[in-house]
């Protein structure tokens, strides 16, 4: 039997942009320490934003790929990072191979649980009541961790125990980098595989049309609790890696802000793309550091975002990235994909 | 020094150029960062560079500014006479932005991008957890904490220069129990960690006096209802409030604990965070015979005082960040005077170790308030502490200096 394998030809015509776009953000990525050599301080900025842009990603699974509202994805983010936290203060405990498995195991179970709540009851839930169930569950968690005494109460825990590997340190500086890099680069691989799956595709189509999806048979609400969890799980690493390398976790590390925050990476980027998320926590990371000693724009960035969003949703749904990438790639390559797979 | 002694120049440096390429390329920018306070002269050996992280903006920037403001004053008035040892100092300023979150990311630009020899800085205790570790223990570099607060911060390299649980109470509560002839104590409180230490230190020194505390009760920051908390008071025949509730909880608070009388009737209250910033701040009938106790007060009879007082409304006319000691000003100027004594005795040699030991047990002859001298291997100082009393004239309230205790011991570490 001759099977021939027949790619689609516009796929193959098409300029890749999206990928054009990740191997460019990857390049940079790799390149910066070594451009960056003597100047630490930009070194841990830029250790920052790819720790930040996990948690970005974390979001953007729910949103772009799942169509779940997540305002609580610091929830995760910082209960792993005050796990690791307490596990350095009381155990004296902070080996690499135990710490970050941990803290994605606990994102993992917290989000599970709340999902368990919040998705999988006798009734389909709407959008709404997910987003404001997570975002109590954010602002709860901010409120009782800002009087409970044992983790710090309002200060917050601070001197936290440095990561390490055998007898290695991890400060800032290159290797907390390296790290952060490679941490950003398996969550993302593990990420890109799982949208460009057959259970992405279940993803894609659930976002598109929910009601449709159900009524071909899919469980679409446990195909959402499991996305939500892997998003705990990421949120959890970053919020690990950030409390080590921050040396510092505050009430204000679980709460709403930081939520919203992961929310605006994701809608500045691009959500639905992976590689959106990293770009936007860049974006946002990069020039709130170049603002910070500007007097009179400082007091009004915050107000500056919050327009430049506002005019992003308005305007540019698709975020930075779709001035890129047309919205036939960023949808579309699943189809392409499964097609191409299918004919082969 | 060359006699270039006119006044410093505040510089802005970066600006839009600088961030714009920051922002554009990811990795050139970097020149733009806070603000700095350049010398008008050079050294050989080059500049002695400080660096202040303090909140400038966000809910406690009035604090932050009169900080900002003493450490221009104070290393201006060294680099006048000479700088330390002929060398100038420069300052650096970091916004700290009344966010722990934020400011762990920016006092790290003092360390990495600035590589100041000293921090001196934070206001809240939450403020102090969060910038210590990126300063004295990644960053390896001398930290100066000004603020009064709870007492129990035994980091090494961390020195700490405003008063105590012990130096705030020690005087004050023996003095409210047998000069004022108050006994029955209680402690309304905000809920977090500097009103509770304060508090267990409080209560020993209370009940070591003969005195007897009826309540001690936690409320979150923001509440704004008292009454439970007021007839408390009231059944429980309280004379003397020891208060620690704090904006923005504090203005409800008072306002009902007056309009229960319990001043009319002969009750007192005393808060010990209460400065010459907090009389404007509520109503002059409220503060009428409040009883606070502080490393200075304005009305304090000391002529180096007044002829600092004098120079800072020079330096910053009509300023509405006053030097005063429950802004951590006090502190801060201790801090940079310390570090002065310390730096001269080191012979200019600026590793953190040698002027650390040098610190330890530095000893400054003049400051607002008084002198202060550090307690050798306890981080802390001793220093004058003032007992003071809320007056009212023509509507006006103003402190008047009841009583005085030389060189109190701050008993920490």
């Amino acid at each position: 039997m001759l099977k021939i394998r027949k790619p689609l030809a516009s796929c193959r015509r098409t300029f890749r942009a999206l990928l054009a776009v990740e191997l460019l953000v990857l390049a940079v990525l790799v390149v910066t320490p070594f451009l960056l050599q003597d100047r630490l301080d930009l070194i841990t900025l830029a250790t920052n934003i790819m720790i930040l842009s996990i948690f970005g990603i974390s979001f953007d699974m729910c949103w772009g790929f799942s169509g779940i509202m997540s305002f609580g994805q610091a929830l995760f983010f910082g209960v792993s990072g005050y796990v690791v936290a307490l596990i350095g203060r009381d155990l004296n405990f902070s080996a690499i191979w135990g710490v970050l498995p941990l803290a994605m195991l606990t994102g993992l179970i917290l989000a599970f649980v709340l999902a368990v709540f919040l998705l999988l009851g006798r009734k389909m839930p709407g959008a709404i009541f997910v987003a404001l169930g997570t975002l109590t569950g954010s602002y709860a968690a901010e409120r009782l961790v800002s009087g409970w005494q044992y983790v710090g109460a309002g200060n917050g825990l601070s001197s936290i125990k440095l990561l390490q590997l055998g007898s290695f340190e991890f400060v800032e500086g290159f290797e907390f980098y390296t790290l952060a890099l490679l941490s950003l680069l398996i969550v993302y691989l593990v990420c890109r595989f799982i949208v460009r799956s057959q259970f992405g595709l279940v993803l894609a189509g659930m976002r598109e049309n929910e009601e449709r999806l159900a009524f071909l048979g899919y469980r679409v609400q446990v195909f959402k609790a499991l996305t939500f969890s892997f998003a705990g799980m990421a949120a959890g690493l970053s919020g690990a890696l950030y409390s080590y390398h921050q040396g510092f976790i505050g009430p204000g590390n679980m709460g709403p802000g930081l939520s919203t925050t992961a929310v605006l990476y994701c809608l500045l980027g691009g959500t639905g793309t992976l590689i959106g998320p990293v770009i936007g926590t860049a974006a946002i990371e990069l020039l709130s550091y170049g603002l910070s000693d500007i007097d009179a724009i400082r007091q009004f960035w915050p107000v500056v975002l919050g327009l430049v969003l506002l005019l992003i949703v308005m305007f540019q749904p698709a975020g930075l990235l779709g001035l890129v990438v047309s919205n036939r790639e960023r949808i579309g390559s699943f189809g392409a994909s499964a097609r191409h797979s299918a004919h082969g | 020094m060359n006699g270039t002694k006119d006044a410093l120049k505040t510089l802005r440096r970066g600006f839009l150029s600088g961030a714009g390429a920051l922002t554009a390329a990811g990795w050139i920018g970097g020149a733009a960062s806070g603000w700095l306070l350049r010398p008008g002269w050079a050294h050989a050996a080059g500049p002695i560079k400080m660096g202040i992280a303090t909140d400038i903006t966000g809910a406690i920037a009035p604090s932050g500014n009169a900080d900002w403001q003493v450490a221009q004053f104070t290393v201006e008035q060294i680099n006048k006479e000479g700088g330390i040892l002929g060398r100038p100092i420069e300052l650096y300023l970091e916004d700290t932005a009344s966010d722990p979150k934020i400011a762990v990311g920016n006092v790290r630009r003092l360390i990495q991008e600035r590589r100041v020899d000293v921090v001196l800085g934070g206001i809240t205790s939450a403020m102090r957890q969060a910038i210590k570790d990126p300063i004295v223990n990644r960053g390896r570099t001398l930290y100066i904490y000004p603020q009064l607060y709870e007492g129990q911060e035994c980091t090494k390299n961390l020195f700490c220069t405003g008063p105590t649980p012990a130096q705030q109470c020690d005087k004050l509560i023996p003095y409210l129990i047998k000069t004022v002839g108050k006994k029955r104590f209680a402690m309304p409180s905000a809920n977090y960690v500097w009103p509770q230490l304060l508090n267990k230190y409080a209560r020993k020194v209370i009940e070591a006096n003969g005195g007897e505390v009826v309540f001690e009760e936690y409320y979150p920051l923001d509440q704004p209802e008292y009454s439970a908390t007021i007839s408390k008071i009231k059944d429980g025949k309280v004379d003397c409030v020891f208060n620690t509730v704090i904006p923005p909880g504090l203005q409800p608070f008072m306002k009902q604990l007056f309009e229960s009388g319990f001043q009319k009737n002969g009750g007192v209250l005393t808060c010990v965070y209460f400065d010459e910033n907090t009389l404007n701040y509520l109503p002059a009938p409220e503060m009428e015979g409040l009883y606070s106790c502080l490393d200075y007060f304005q009305a304090v009879d000391d002529p180096f005082g007044k002829k600092l007082q004098e120079a800072y409304s020079k330096r910053f006319p009509g300023t509405k960040y006053l030097f005063t000691a429950g802004a951590a000003a006090t502190g801060m100027y201790r801090g940079i005077k310390f570090y002065e004594v310390a730096v001269k005795e080191t012979k200019g040699d600026l590793h953190r170790d040698a002027v650390a030991a040098a610190m330890d047990h530095a000893v400054i002859e003049n400051g607002p308030g008084g002198g202060a001298a550090m307690v050798p291997g306890h981080m802390h100082c001793r220093m004058n502490m003032y007992t003071a009393l809320c007056r009212i004239n023509n509507e006006k309230p103003y402190y008047e200096v009841v009583d005085k205790a030389d060189m109190v011991d701050p008993r920490e570490c």
